[in-house]
């Protein structure tokens, strides 16, 4: 497979994986949130992969300026023009984004919403995890380290959002099935490392005994093992994302597990509703990935980088 | 014009300084009561050291603030110069190297926005607000998402590690602060910068070189940054674009806190320390008494304004 990368207007980067032309070659556009964050390059990668596999070809619209909404919206407009056979979509923002698929839905070009829920319009389907399963297999994971003993806290993400209350409602769900847990803390540390680290640092401070630390990313889950290295003192830690350097610190002992959302399988399974769909396959309303773990177990999986993996056979997850 | 420099030095900063020792010495006795936990050594290095952080941004942020400038690129900087010394790192295997790119990365920014507020006359706080989305820009796209982890421990050191028994980032903020109380006090340059910020006319009728003094208090703001960026990197043993985004509002505030005048002239370094010191403590505090994160940020903000508000109200008194 040959990469070539065209200037398609001053804002948008073209990135077309030419396959070979079959008579089935649908044409996707691929619309993701940002250039920065390693879980859109992975659902990126997956899609490519997908289509590949089922002969079609991709195209990828991400802004220059990360989750600028309207350079999502102005790149939709461009691409209704060009007609492609079919649309996958990650809303930069789940309201703003109703203008545009209206757009798609009166040109009737079909379209898979993919990771973020948009308000409202016709698609295919939706593809996508969810953050309270996700968080609530991550620290059943911690649960089971445990033993079903211990103290454990909670870092937090940015009280508000609706992601971070689902991962905490997630790993609370986790700890509460399990009598011999006690939550100690639940404090937020705004998804950031330092932020982690310190308030990690100050809860060790409080309480002699910290056995587990449940974090809702995995830059907090790192801030917490270097707070409890300065500290002298060991806990079994669980993160969020499945990020590279969770699998690092999984795979030297430093950290337990982290919680993953499939970002890779995301865009396989999207992009194959998407294809599925055109070529009048049956498809479901709805792929919920089943929470992944990244742990010692299943490390495997994880070493390898996403441009590496190829996706799964459609009837693996969708029975 | 030496008449003008005590008149600065001497009006009431001693009594203010007194003053907001008073409040840091009520936020300890108050936590003290509240929990064993506070007040034990490991605590209170643990205070200091979080608080290191904040004041190696906020020194060089004091000098801009003390001429009636403000450098919002303080942050970026700080994210910029640690993945420009990680890069370098990884990349030569050098320590050194990497000292001398991070300090001269955050040196060059701050060139940079000295050029931007003498040479071009722009208003500092438009200017370094370019310069903030100019190094994100730079940053996030050679980062691209990715983190670098893992620094050598002879590196790490200047972050994590001890000396007899004391964190080493509080030794580095010693030395910042011994250096910067005589700069800004006993030096020649320190008392021109006070004057430019006090009336910049004034000051170049007196034969200050207004610019030059400029120039002067951004490039030594940028070089914090780059070395608190050192810090921060061999602390959190990783760099990634946003390291030290978070700390730019609260490294300004701490400078606010400390007694320093948005509108320049008036300020000491030491007032600076115990305004990260109050920042620090006020969340360390609540941490420990494990307060409800819902909580924190309104209880920050109340004393932030809190504290200010009586110091006002204290130099209104004693000025009238």
């Amino acid at each position: 497979m040959k990469n070539y990368q065209f200037l398609l207007t001053s804002a948008v980067f073209l990135s077309f994986a030419s396959g070979q032309a079959f008579a089935d070659g649908e044409k996707i556009a691929v619309f993701t949130k940002n250039q920065t964050n390693p879980y859109f390059q992975a659902f990126r990668l997956g899609s490519d992969s997908a289509a590949k596999q089922m002969n079609a070809s991709t195209t990828h619209y991400v802004p220059t300026k990360p989750d600028s909404i309207p350079e999502q919206l102005g790149a939709i407009d461009d691409v209704i023009v060009k007609k492609p056979t079919g649309i996958v979509l990650i809303p930069v923002d789940y309201k703003a984004i109703n203008p545009g698929v209206k757009k798609i839905n009166d040109a009737g070009i079909p379209v898979v919403n993919a990771t973020d829920r948009a308000e409202s319009g016709n698609f295919v389907n939706w593809v996508g995890a969810d953050d309270f399963s996700t968080a609530n297999a991550a620290g059943k994971a911690l649960v089971k380290a445990l033993n079903g003993q211990g103290n454990v806290v909670i870092l937090e993400g940015v009280r508000g959002v609706i992601g971070n209350t689902n991962r905490v409602n997630g790993f609370k769900k986790a700890i509460e099935e399990a009598p011999g847990i006690k939550l100690l803390a639940s404090q937020p540390g705004n998804y950031q490392r330092l932020q982690g680290l310190q308030v990690m640092e100050n809860l060790l401070q409080t309480y002699p005994k910290i056995d587990g630390v449940m974090a809702a990313n995995d830059a907090m889950a790192s801030g917490a093992i270097e707070a409890l290295e300065g500290a002298n003192r060991k806990a079994l830690i669980v993160g969020i994302n499945g990020s590279k350097e969770a699998v690092e610190a999984i795979k030297a002992g430093k950290m337990l597990a982290s919680g993953d959302a499939a970002p890779f399988y995301q865009g396989c399974f999207a992009t194959m509703s998407l294809i599925r769909s055109i070529r009048n396959l049956p498809v479901p309303k709805e792929i919920v990935f089943p929470p992944m773990v990244v742990e010692k177990a299943t490390l495997a999986n994880y070493d390898v980088a996403p441009d590496k993996q190829t996706c799964p056979a459609w009837s693996t997850i969708v029975k | 014009m030496n008449n003008l420099f005590q008149e600065l030095k001497n009006s009431s900063q001693l009594k203010n300084l007194f003053f907001r020792m008073l409040v840091v010495v009520m936020i300890c006795i108050v936590l003290s009561l509240l929990t064993e936990a506070f007040f034990t050594t490991n605590n209170l290095l643990n205070v200091l050291r979080q608080a290191s952080l904040l004041f190696l941004m906020a020194s060089g942020l004091t000098l801009v603030l003390l001429t009636a400038g403000i450098d919002l690129s303080v942050g970026a900087n700080v994210g910029m110069s640690a993945c420009v010394a990680a890069v370098v790192m990884t990349n030569t295997g050098s320590t050194t190297l990497g000292f001398i790119s991070g300090i001269g990365c955050g040196m060059l920014i701050g060139i940079g926005n000295g050029l931007l507020v003498t040479a071009l006359r722009l208003p500092s706080f438009i200017a370094t607000y370019g310069m903030l989305w100019i190094l994100h820009g730079l940053t996030y796209y050679f980062m691209a998402g990715t983190t670098i982890n893992g620094f050598e421990k002879s590196f790490r050191f200047i972050g994590s590690g001890y000396l007899y028994g004391i964190p080493v980032p509080i030794y580095i903020m010693s030395v910042f602060l011994i250096l910067g109380s005589i700069f800004t006090k006993y030096s020649i340059y320190g008392q021109q910068i006070y004057a430019v910020g006090a009336n910049p006319i004034v000051a170049r009728l007196s034969g200050v070189p207004v610019n030059r003094r400029l120039m002067l208090v951004y490039i030594l703001s940028g070089m914090a940054a780059g070395l608190a960026s050192l810090v921060f990197l061999a602390r959190l043993n990783s760099a990634e674009g946003d390291i030290g985004e978070s700390l730019t509002l609260p490294a300004i505030a701490a400078v606010l806190i400390g007694g320093t005048s948005l509108f320049g002239g008036v300020g000491t370094m030491f007032g600076t320390l115990i305004g990260a010191l109050i920042l620090t403590l006020v969340l360390n505090g609540m941490n420990i008494l494990t307060i409800d994160g819902n909580y924190q940020a309104l209880v920050t903000g109340i004393i932030i304004i809190l504290s200010v508000f009586l110091d006002l109200l204290f130099r209104r008194k004693a000025s009238s």
